[in-house]
């Protein structure tokens, strides 16, 4: 295992080197450069261009650029962003990364259980009229055009309707006097949703080793009402109380794109489980479980669902490598303003710094979720686990 | 009224395909004693395990009962709602399953999947009550207690034979089928699981259904036993009867198949050609393409079939019955 | 003699497999849809031929349709709901005009004048089945045109991708090694590249007609996640018997590798090879919607074209330019991936119900 990772690690970084060089390359081949539009302001002096230019050292040749980056990269320093001069890409990044991480996690979580939920009573279902029904409808959610539905959803929930407002993440007329900026209260918030799924999640597990399904049911409800009322107490004391107004109008402006986003998410993964427990079911352990005695319901979540978790937990694992991909489109359409937008933005202004830097983040987080991805199956599935370690 | 722990009557059963319906199952009929152990005989593809299938109401989505009856302990099974299936399975009727690597969830601890039945059937039993017993079980067919808390992919095939049989028996049930339980393992131990069934059977009183091609296994086991060819029972009456004085050519035919460490050394003889498809309905005596000795209404398949009786208990196929 | 057996196995293979096909109702359900837009696709140059569609008018990209009609002028009221109307959106209603719009161009105008202006974009009528859009362009041309590109690009990057993904994958699996660790390194260099803004940055310096994203798509697609799925797929196969019997009776790895493994992993490959047309239509749709293509029409260009000019938050007055276009790609998407799911389960028989 041990060595396993090792050899993995040098590997990753010989990919990740690879990766800097081409994505370099790419961005110098558009044609044009971040500061084309000066040569076009009437009012500016044509030094003003070759000055800027000079500064930010894009005068020197392709490959002595490409060195001195890789150097500075490897030192840490990313440089500055063009655009947001004099902020650095770093900064940029950490103050977009929450806003999608906030949106995205939940929504990968909640599609993610939804969508398994579904496709295992799918399967399960296999030719009675709701299966037929239901399937057709996920695969509508899988394959609808996500543009036009998002535009679909904005225009009547939140124009027709009046429910939710039209974009952004906040109101910018409730913030003028706030004590907090918007990232602190983002800070917070995904703190707090971090720290309450993992006390759920513990949970789950502690109340995993009970047998009766009445009593481990109970005992679930019974963590989950403990939590409930401690995260109230939270936000009513102290600091979090007077946070708890701009968390809300946050919250608020959360609900539609996460709704949206979900409804289209969920049914990859509904569709997949449902193949793979059709595959599960067929096996004979699964007779074995029937001529037991269990019920349907038990045979199903506990025997067949149990084994379909694996390639769905490595669907999952590859889907958070594309949240911030998939994140573009949502938030140009829902003006969410996060880190989907944000490399947008630098690869349209030919932003190199940030969308170097941004663009490394990405294949980074690729790089790391592939491997816990490898890893993950072989906890998984015992039978792997022994292979590994022999 | 009954001191038969199942009573099958007339049960025919075939399984609707895109080629045709498969009669697998034609009326079928026999009945177990408590305590009594009953074999079932024949090739692959004969309907045992069908008929295996059927008792437990087991079968697949596309298989239709046309119609028979099977009685457990007096009381109907077929026509229960699954919820009233549910009970009786592995309650009063277990199996042990052919294959039986196949019948273990590979993520799942054995313990636990013994455990789980259990908890189903009584439910008021306590987590050590419950590991009490399974110790109890393991002990009776050879297992050391550790293996609860393994997974199946660790055990060999003979302790996940083993491992079957202490499942099958977790609920106390009444009556237990035994599908082919050791053909894929060795001599060795299957001569070892072959005591280990006998010695529990005896020590519980169980009902034992054995199922087996091997025609040796099923002399050793049981006290009455049953012949199945193309579907149908063709011979069937107390073992030692049957062995000793076969009236159907397909009996006789097996037995003669069988190589004998006593006497001397002759040439097998075994039958020429395959059992028919079953998605033809057969006219006739269905064995009478293969039999050795077929008379006139045999070959021009218009005899009627029907069992009648030859012996004590035992009756066979009326073709071959009239035949020698 | 035996190519002709081979010939008639492989005939009676497709039989039995059309038949499994049939029993699966999402599978016939999908093709129902894909046949129904190929029809679509081929129809449109059929009706330019047959001069039953005169071009001038119809054609999806340079047609006009000058249709003139008399609208009523009105002037709408600055609060609703009144009598006449119920909210902003319904005055002016799609025969009338708004004074004040008049009024801005300088145009004399008074409450209750006919006034004659052209009515793009205009709703379905008989001329115009599903009407036109805001420069006169035919919808209905314009979604058959689609259809067309739609199938182009879907075909085309899909076999590009599944052949690039089979082969690499099927090698990886079987030769192992050091081969096998430089595929999967390549493939997660593929995977790490953000695939929007990296097509973006392709269409920044290079022009990208249908050919050229089919290409380009089907490459990134095959060189991608694909080849780790197929790996493990043939990898499965690779450990059955009957590859070691190949072995000792002296195949070659190469003759193995194609004669055996990959046929056995054929199958799958088709069946991924429809799941990435859904992926390529909707990749396009999407690239079209950014403005991100260089195409002349297309169905993501209609939606594309329907926003920057505004008319989506019209709800649905303006329907004929934001549903048909939407709702094509989600079902010839959809239509794509069912037939995939029919396939499954003529390839699976594990999935099979009899």
């Amino acid at each position: 295992m041990l060595a396993y990772t090792i050899k993995r690690f040098f590997e990753m970084i010989i990919v990740f080197f690879l990766f800097l060089v081409i994505s370099y390359l790419l961005f110098n081949a558009i044609p044009g450069n971040a500061f084309s539009s000066l040569l076009l302001n009437p009012l500016l002096p044509p030094e003003a261009y070759q000055k800027t230019i000079e500064a930010f050292g894009l005068d020197k040749p392709l490959l002595e650029r490409l060195q001195l980056y890789i150097v500075n990269f490897f030192k840490g320093d990313f440089g500055y962003s063009y655009t947001y001069y004099p902020r650095t890409p770093i900064d940029l990044i950490a103050e977009r990364l929450p806003r999608t991480l906030m949106l995205f996690s939940i929504v990968n979580i909640v599609a993610f259980y939804t969508g398994f939920l579904v496709g295992k009573i799918l399967a399960w279902r296999r030719g009675s009229k709701s299966e037929t029904w239901i399937t057709i409808g996920s695969v509508f959610s899988y394959t609808v055009f996500y543009p036009w539905f998002a535009l679909m959803m904005l225009w009547f929930f939140g124009y027709k309707l009046d429910w939710f407002p039209l974009g952004k993440f906040l109101v910018p007329e409730k913030w003028y006097d706030a004590p907090y900026s918007s990232d602190e209260i983002f800070y917070t918030l995904i703190l707090f949703t971090t720290i309450l799924s993992f006390m759920l999640f513990l949970v789950f597990i502690f109340t995993r080793g009970i047998e009766s399904i009445q009593n481990r049911r109970n005992a679930r409800l019974f963590g989950l009402v403990i939590l409930l009322s401690i995260s109230a107490m939270y936000w009513s004391n102290g600091e979090a109380a007077l946070k708890r107004f701009y968390a809300a109008d946050i919250a608020y402006h959360m609900i539609l794109p996460t709704f949206t986003v979900t409804l289209v998410a969920f049914a990859g993964t509904a569709l997949l489980t449902r193949t793979t427990m059709m595959e599960v079911l067929k096996d004979d352990y699964i007779l074995t479980a029937r001529a037991k005695g269990l019920s349907q319901k038990r045979v199903r979540d506990r025997h067949a669902a149990r084994t379909a978790l694996l390639p769905v937990v490595t669907s999952f694992i590859f889907t958070i490598i594309t949240i911030i991909d998939g994140s573009v489109l949502t938030e140009s359409i829902f003006s969410w303003p996060g880190m989907g937008q944000l490399i947008l933005e630098a690869v349209v202004q030919e932003d190199i710094p940030l969308a170097m830097a941004t663009f490394s983040f990405i294949g980074i987080l690729a790089l790391i979720a592939h491997f816990i991805a490898d890893i993950s199956y072989a906890f998984l599935d015992p039978r792997i686990r022994v292979k590994a370690e022999s | 009224m009954t001191d038969y722990a199942l009573e099958v009557k007339n049960l025919s059963m075939h399984y609707d395909t895109l080629d045709g319906n498969v009669d697998a199952v034609k009326n079928i009929s026999f009945n177990v004693k408590s305590g009594e152990s009953f074999g079932l005989v024949g090739e692959s593809g004969c309907g045992k395990t069908s008929v295996a299938m059927t008792l437990l109401q087991l079968q697949p989505e596309n298989s239709v009962i046309s119609e028979g009856s099977i009685k457990v302990d007096g009381n109907e099974l077929i026509g229960l709602s699954e919820n009233e299936l549910r009970k009786i399975r592995w309650d009063s009727i277990s199996i042990v399953f052919q294959g039986a690597m196949n019948a273990w969830n590979p993520v799942i601890k054995v313990g636990e999947q013994i455990r789980e039945a259990m908890r189903e059937h009584n439910p008021e039993s306590s987590k050590k009550e419950n590991i009490e017993k399974i110790n109890e079980l393991f002990k009776m067919v050879g297992l050391d207690e550790s293996i609860a808390d393994r997974f199946p992919h660790e055990l060999s095939g003979g302790m996940k034979q083993r491992a079957v049989i202490a499942l099958a028996l977790s609920c106390d049930p009444k009556i237990v089928i035994a599908d082919e339980p050791t053909t894929a393992l060795d001599v060795v131990i299957q001569d070892q699981i072959l005591n280990e069934i006998k010695k529990v059977q005896e020590l519980l009183g169980l009902s034992l259904i054995y199922i087996s091609h091997d025609i040796a296994v099923i002399a050793e086991m049981t006290d009455k036993i049953a012949v199945m060819y193309a579907g149908s029972i063709v011979e069937i009456g107390p073992t030692k009867s049957v062995f000793e004085s076969p009236k159907h050519s397909y009996t006789r035919a097996l037995l003669d198949s069988t190589p004998s460490i006593h006497g001397e050394k002759k040439k097998l003889s075994s039958l020429d050609g395959e059992p028919p498809s079953l998605i033809n309905v057969i006219n006739g005596c269905s064995f009478s393409p293969r039999c050795p000795t077929p008379t006139s209404g045999c070959r021009d398949q218009t005899i009627e079939m029907g069992l009648k009786q030859v012996g004590d208990d035992h009756y066979a196929d009326k073709c071959c019955s009239e035949c020698v | 003699m035996e190519n002709q057996e081979f010939e008639n196995d492989l005939k009676a293979k497709f039989k039995k497999n059309w038949r499994l096909f049939k029993q699966s109702k999402l599978g016939m359900t999908g093709l129902a849809i894909v046949i129904f837009f190929a029809f679509l696709a081929i129809l449109q140059p059929l009706l330019f031929l047959t001069n039953i569609w005169d071009e001038a008018t119809y054609h999806p990209v340079v047609g006009y349709d000058a249709e003139q009609i008399s609208r009523t002028v009105v002037q709408c009221p600055d609060e609703y709901p009144t009598e006449k109307y119920d909210t902003k959106d319904d005055c002016p209603r799609l025969d009338e005009v708004n004074i004040r719009y008049l009024k801005a161009f300088g145009i004399d105008a008074e409450v209750g004048d006919s006034y004659l202006s052209n009515v793009q974009p205009a709703p379905p009528s008989s001329r115009h089945l599903l009407g036109t859009d805001s420069l006169g362009r035919d919808i209905f041309s314009q979604l058959m045109e689609g259809s067309q590109v739609a199938f182009l690009l879907g075909l085309i990057s899909a076999i590009i991708g599944v052949g690039i993904s089979t082969l690499l994958g099927t090698a990886a699996a079987f030769y192992g090694g050091k081969l096998d660790t430089y595929l999967m390194r390549q493939s997660d260099l593929v995977l790490m590249l953000p695939s929007l803004p990296f097509l973006f940055i392709i269409s920044a310096f290079a022009e990208l007609k249908v050919w050229h994203l089919a290409v380009v798509l089907g490459t990134l697609g095959g060189l991608g996640g694909s080849v780790i799925t197929i790996k493990s797929q043939a990898l499965q196969v690779k450990v059955k018997p009957f590859v070691d019997s190949a072995r000792i009776t002296g195949g070659s790895k190469r003759r193995i590798m194609f004669s055996h493994i990959l046929p056995n992993v054929a199958p799958l490959a088709l069946l991924y090879m429809v799941f990435s047309v859904t992926g390529a239509i909707a990749s396009e749709s999407v690239l079209s919607f950014l403005g991100l293509l260089n195409i002349d029409m297309s169905w993501g260009i209609m939606i594309y074209l329907s926003q920057t000019e505004g008319f989506i938050f019209t709800g649905l007055k303006y329907w004929w330019l934001i549903i048909p276009a939407g709702l094509a790609v989600t079902l010839l998407a959809g239509g794509f991936y069912l037939v995939g799911r029919g396939l499954d389960d003529v390839f699976n028989p594990r999935l099979r119900r009899r």
